[in-house]
């Protein structure tokens, strides 16, 4: 049974619907291992994997998040400022992977456009 | 067995208030469908498909609950109870693994008897030449059955039976020990010996079919 559970958490970890990814992106910041993550929440290793079946705690409206982390916590036993703070962290984590996604395609985009222009094409040298 | 009676699955009851929770996007709702009826699940549905791998009975109850989870709405309470939609989902998630592992396992085969195309040493070494094109062009190669059949014939001659019979292993594509070790005769041998001696009649029959094919294959 534990053993089941435990796949399928682990299957979800890349998965930014479930709480599962944003533990990940907090053990991994922390330099924490199962037992440390595990310790950080105020629970047993045991716990983790029903933990990170969880629906990830929704951002909006405003207030949800508080919300969702508290029923999070409260069911689980763990404590909700490290819940609230794992969720904030890996949100972040995951905006700045968004901003630097585009910055990326643009920087291609832009080099691009100049092997594409000829001189001849372009004879003013305006971009 | 499979238990009607587990005592971790909810009543009818539950299980509809369950759904309900994850309707209205209940944080911990996902958690409870998991624990309540994953095993469950995985274990029904392992018993029912014997010949199946249990890690893709697994895999296929495991692709049911996070359906579930991920499209609460399309399951619906007033046609079928939980447990039977859920057995339903899981079934045609296993058919759906099956299907693509079959795929997986003609490719395998495909790559593996590209070895056997007396044009194989040319694509093979090719470092352009894409995998893909080669099972294609291979295909295309047998698809000429009169081409491989005399080469068979003759690389067959002079063999053993045993020999014969892991030719024809080595002719569907076959690549595990087992089925050769017991076409040999040697499945009483310790594990090692067997791989070694398999790996020796492999080579020797792939010897035998590249010169069967002749310099212009």
């Amino acid at each position: 049974m534990a053993d089941r559970l435990e796949a399928l958490a682990r299957r979800v970890q890349s998965d930014p619907a479930f709480l599962a990814a944003a533990l990940a992106d907090y053990a991994h910041s922390e330099g924490l291992d199962e037992r440390g993550l595990a310790a950080a929440l105020g629970c047993l290793p045991g716990q983790l994997s029903r933990l990170r079946l969880c629906r990830r705690p929704r951002d909006e409206p405003t207030g949800q998040l508080r919300r969702d982390v508290e029923q999070i916590a409260a069911r689980f036993g763990v404590r909700a400022d490290v819940l609230a703070e794992a969720v904030r962290r890996s949100n972040a984590l995951a905006a700045l992977r968004r901003a630097g996604e585009p910055e990326r395609g643009t920087l291609m985009a832009a080099r691009d456009r100049e092997d594409d222009v000829a001189p001849a094409d372009n004879p003013s040298g305006e971009p | 067995m499979l238990s009607e009676s587990s005592p971790a699955r909810p009543s009818p009851e539950a299980a509809l208030a369950l759904h309900q929770r994850l309707l209205d996007g209940d944080p911990v709702a996902s958690s409870d469908l998991a624990g309540a009826y994953l095993d469950w699940l995985a274990t029904w549905l392992t018993h029912v498909n014997p010949h199946d791998e249990p890690h893709m009975c697994n895999t296929a109850a495991e692709d049911a609950i996070l359906g579930l989870i991920k499209r609460p709405e399309a399951y619906n309470p007033a046609k079928l109870g939980l447990e039977a939609y859920l057995r339903m989902a899981a079934k045609r998630d296993l058919q759906n693994l099956r299907s693509r592992e079959r795929r997986h396992s003609q490719h395998r085969a495909d790559l593996a008897a590209v070895e056997l195309s007396p044009r194989a040493g040319k694509y093979l070494s090719d470092a352009d030449e894409d995998p893909a094109r080669i099972v294609e062009r291979r295909e295309e190669d047998m698809a000429n059955a009169t081409e491989l059949a005399p080469r068979l014939e003759a690389a067959r001659d002079g063999l053993s039976d045993e020999e014969a019979a892991a030719l024809e292993l080595l002719r569907q594509g076959k690549r595990e020990t087992p089925p050769y070790a017991a076409a040999l005769g040697i499945t009483h041998l310790p594990l090692a010996e067997q791989r070694r001696q398999v790996k020796r009649v492999k080579d020797k029959l792939k010897k035998r079919l590249e010169r069967a094919g002749g310099p212009h294959g």
